[in-house]
């Protein structure tokens, strides 16, 4: 799969043997990188692979152990992101790092601002930034406030910011993670302009047919150290992912319908405002869970989705409706007597609702189930009990990690997530609330969360599913709901439905109505 | 990584703190003209006499009694991260009140102490319940409201003590309340010191001593062991994975405010009931803002703010005989200013250290959470002490000590944006 190499074009970026240590962990080894000036280089590989610490030895944030990096042949040692930066490399992160409240033109100047007589130098930013737009088509209006902006438009302002500072290398952070189909298909168009103006773009992304369909040449990464390159043109998904992940992957197929007749959730008319009497964020959502069934609810993220998983959750009041576990009216119940119910939550941003991220895992593994046997014992916490099933949870959800000691944060995303299915799953719940399960998760965790969602349907969990991946709500679902502002607008048959049409009902745009939902 | 290891890593931070901090005491006192070693010698010398080293020991536990508890107090808020200034006021409203109605009660022995103390902690309780009903009701920072409420206490412990609860006759030096009769005493541990084959200090040793340490035990236990604690841990770790968990966060700021104002009810009592037996108008003051930076010194554990309540003590007690040798006693206010700055700045510095190590992926002990909080000792004066002995003075009063800082978890992303 080795790209034959175009000798004419220079190297923008190249590493040879990079090695980078940690205490106890070799997060990078003889890293060999080549990319060519006016390229899009995509790097993948799973979550853990060490992409993240490549990228922070590129970009500054630390110094490898061991090998060179060469900018233009020429060798390059960065001590801080402000030598990088100095040096033409950019870095767009994947989360935002945008003031709402200023403007297109006050962010992008942020840190460094033109001045005239001490005091920003407005037309002269404004001058810049509108060159910018203006060169590489970002269509951007520099006196717009960000806060008023969706979320594509955001992630070119981050882009013209790292123009701004005058980046001819620009490292683009997993960006299509926050992106519906239509507005990637933008991205890739504003990529091919930065290429045409011969900019070098480094692009790390999990999702393998958008590698494949933007990148010039593709390096793959496994367990801290290059695999191989390959070719977009002549290498498919899935010899791209078996080189990932070092094995064949399991194909997930379909199963046969495990659906059965008795409600798990029921919610009628169930709305939520935004503050008392204000905006309804979920407005009259009516549908039912069953037993052994998943129900997808698809949307452009910021239509209410949170929202209505947090009302589950009963995190945020009702304003109306009526909801109900099984045959009991749970509207009244605390967050903690609905988990006793049998209600299991795998939240969106695990960092925010699902971890402790400075704690042990035992004692994220009795997080959300400190009522509950094994980990409690009246009422004091049964440490040895907790750190055994700890231990149990990760050898059977395969959570890679030291030990049940192990801190948190010392995991990767997928082993994060792996950790907090397992737990939830250990509680043998009636409903799961899985919101974006496999977010930030690499190949490997991804397909092993599918199977364990499956697993848990065919015994008869009601799951319902929030997503953003179109390919996990079309596969994993049995009902599909469409979420635009705050209201469910349509119902589809995943088995029929395409991501295209699906895309199209997110947007509104099958209903004739072409302005995109609040994001 | 081996438990060992992770004990060497955890105390090497307050160590070199502490040597830092001796260091620039050192040369705060070579700055004024003073001979440091002469300091320290001062510090360390106990009396020559058997009978004077254990009064001096006698005084230090005295005196790390109520600190211990005061950092006790603190700590329990401290650990999901709110902030209780209030400690000051709750101990002093709490004692004034328990001395007022352990006065007026006629009881046998230990139901009369068990009566006082009750009082104590339910006032205390009372006070810090204010501020947790502000807050969850309407959102009022605690830092705010207890720093008020302040005032508010000290100023009513005034007008009790010299109006309702008055028991001084008529122009008497010092006002105070009518003295707690014998049956609510609390029986002192010299006994036990004799037992030991110490010689019989001057001083009585609190008995109150007993009940701290069964405190501070309980509250190790309460916050480690339990599902109460777990649930105040996690929320001081993360307050919004600790809702999504099923806590209820404004029932927890209550639980956890009533706690550590029971707890700070308590700091009066050794001083009361094995000592003063009423309270009055030279009762100690500052024990909770020194409480905060005694809590700080522990890094909010049971054990550590015992370290910290001793260091304190021993520093205290070095006051008068510093003056003796012609230092100001003020010196001790900077040596425990600088120590508990060092300690802070290097508790810090450790938990970023930790938790990069960890981010790097290699499996390091979790940080101690919940207290990257910046401590600024400073004492706007020395309060009078009182005179006991000629040789060995028990010195109390070292100032009034104010803490300021968020007690915020430090976001430690490391992102650097461009």
């Amino acid at each position: 799969m080795e790209t034959p190499l175009n000798e004419s074009a220079p190297l923008a970026v190249e590493l040879r043997g990079i090695t980078k240590r940690f205490p106890g962990v070799v997060a990078n080894k003889d890293i060999e990188l080549r990319v060519r000036r006016g390229e899009v280089h995509a790097i993948v590989g799973e979550n853990g692979a060490g992409k993240s610490t490549l990228m922070k030895t590129l970009y500054g944030m630390h110094r490898p152990d061991e090998g060179q990096i060469l900018l233009d042949g020429e060798p390059a040692s960065f001590r801080s992101p402000a030598d990088a930066i100095a040096a033409g490399i950019g870095m767009v992160h994947q989360h935002f790092m945008l003031a709402d409240n200023f403007t297109v033109l006050e962010n992008v100047v942020l840190g460094s601002e033109p001045t005239k007589g001490g005091r920003l130098d407005r037309s002269a930013a404004r001058r810049r930034i509108q060159e910018i737009s203006d060169s590489y088509a970002l269509g951007l209006d520099p006196d717009t406030l960000v806060e008023e902006l969706g979320v594509g438009d955001r992630q070119r302002v981050e882009i013209a910011k790292v123009l701004y500072r005058g980046a001819t290398t620009l490292i683009l952070d997993e960006p299509t993670a926050v992106l519906v189909p239509q507005e990637v298909d933008e991205l890739f168009g504003n990529l091919a302009e930065l290429k045409r103006e011969g900019l070098t773009v480094i692009f790390i992304s999990h999702k393998l047919d958008e590698v494949r369909k933007v990148a010039d040449s593709i390096t793959v990464i496994r367990r801290g150290t290059t695999v191989g390159t390959a070719d977009p043109r002549t290498t498919s998904a899935k010899e791209l992912a078996e080189l990932m992940v070092g094995a064949e992957l399991p194909v997930a197929a379909k199963r046969d319908s495990t659906v059965r007749e008795v409600p798990v959730l029921r919610m009628r008319g169930v709305t939520v405002t935004a503050a008392a009497g204000g905006r309804a964020v979920v407005d009259d959502v009516t549908l039912t869970v069953r037993e052994g069934e998943v129900v997808g609810i698809a949307g452009v993220e910021g239509n209410g989705q949170a929202e209505l998983v947090d009302a589950i959750m009963g995190l945020r009041p009702l304003a109306a409706g009526e909801l109900r576990l099984g045959d009991e009216d749970i509207a009244d119940w605390s967050t903690r007597r609905r988990r006793e119910g049998g209600i299991g939550f795998v939240p969106e941003d695990r960092h925010r609702q699902g971890m402790l991220l400075d704690a042990p895992l035992w004692e994220n593994r009795i997080l959300g189930h400190q009522t509950r046997p094994p980990a409690v014992k009246g009422a004091f916490i049964d440490r040895k009990a907790a750190r055994a099933d700890t231990a149990r949870i990760m050898r059977e959800y395969d959570v890679r990690a030291p030990g049940p000691d192990t801190a948190a944060i010392a995991l990767s995303g997928g082993n994060q997530q792996k950790l907090i299915v397992g737990r939830e799953m250990s509680a043998h719940p009636r409903l799961l609330v899985a919101a974006h399960p496999t977010r930030g998760v690499d190949v490997g965790a991804q397909s092993g969360i599918w199977e364990l969602l499956k697993d848990a349907r065919a015994e008869g969990m009601g799951i319902l599913l929030v997503s953003a991946d179109l390919d996990e709500l079309i596969s994993l679902s049995d009902t599909l709901h469409v979420m635009l502002r705050g209201a469910l607008v349509a119902t589809l048959d995943p088995r029929q439905v395409t991501p295209e049409e699906l895309g199209g009902h997110m947007t509104g745009a099958a209903r004739g109505d072409d302005s995109v939902g609040a994001a | 990584m081996t438990a060992l290891r992770r004990l060497g890593l955890s105390l090497m931070a307050p160590a070199i703190a502490l040597v830092v901090a001796l260091a620039l005491s050192a040369a705060v006192i070579a700055l004024i003209g003073q001979n440091p070693a002469t300091a320290v010698r001062v510090m360390f010398d106990f009396g020559d006499s058997p009978d004077q080293q254990t009064q001096a020991i006698v005084v230090v536990l005295n005196r790390a009694v109520p600190l211990f508890l005061a950092g006790l107090a603190v700590s329990v808020a401290f650990r999901m991260g709110l902030f209780n200034i209030g400690v000051e006021g709750q101990y002093r409203i709490a004692t004034v009140l328990a001395a007022g109605a352990g006065a007026a009660v006629a009881l046998p022995g230990p139901l009369h102490l068990l009566f006082i103390v009750v009082v104590a902690m339910a006032v205390g309780a009372f006070w810090a319940g204010i501020v947790a009903v502000l807050k969850v009701t309407r959102g009022v920072s605690e830092v705010i409201s207890s720093i008020m409420l302040n005032f508010i206490a000290l100023g009513l412990a005034s007008y009790l003590l010299t109006g309702p609860l008055r028991g001084s006759p008529e122009g008497a030096s010092i006002i105070t309340t009518t003295p707690i009769p014998e049956s609510g005493w609390f029986p002192g541990l010299n006994g036990v010191l004799t037992g030991l084959g110490l010689a019989e200090p001057r001083s009585e040793l609190y008995g109150f001593l007993v009940v701290a340490v069964l405190v501070g035990i309980a509250v190790a236990v309460l916050i480690k062991r339990t599902r109460f604690g777990f649930d105040l841990r996690a929320t001081g770790m993360s307050a919004s994975a600790a809702t999504a968990s099923g806590v209820d966060a404004r029932g927890m700021v209550l639980k956890a405010m009533l706690i550590s104002g029971a707890i700070a009810g308590l700091i009066g009592m050794p001083d009361l009931l094995g000592d003063a037996r009423s309270y009055n108008t030279e009762f100690t003051a500052g024990l909770g803002f020194l409480g905060i930076a005694v809590a700080l010194l522990g890094r909010n554990s049971p054990l550590g703010i015992a370290f910290g309540a001793l260091l304190f003590a021993f520093l205290d007690r070095a006051a008068i005989p510093l003056q003796f040798a012609d230092i100001p006693a003020s010196v001790v206010t900077i040596i425990q200013g600088t120590i508990v700055l060092a300690v802070v700045v290097a508790n810090e510095v450790a938990r970023r250290v930790t938790r990069r190590q960890a981010e790097g992926g290699s499996a390091v002990a979790p940080p101690t959470s919940g207290d990257g909080s910046t401590g600024d000792g400073q004492g706007p004066g020395d309060g009078p002490p009182p005179d006991v002995g000629p040789t060995t003075g028990t010195g109390t009063g070292v100032g009034v000590r104010n803490a300021t800082g968020e007690p915020g978890r430090t976001d430690s992303r490391q992102g650097a944006g461009a």
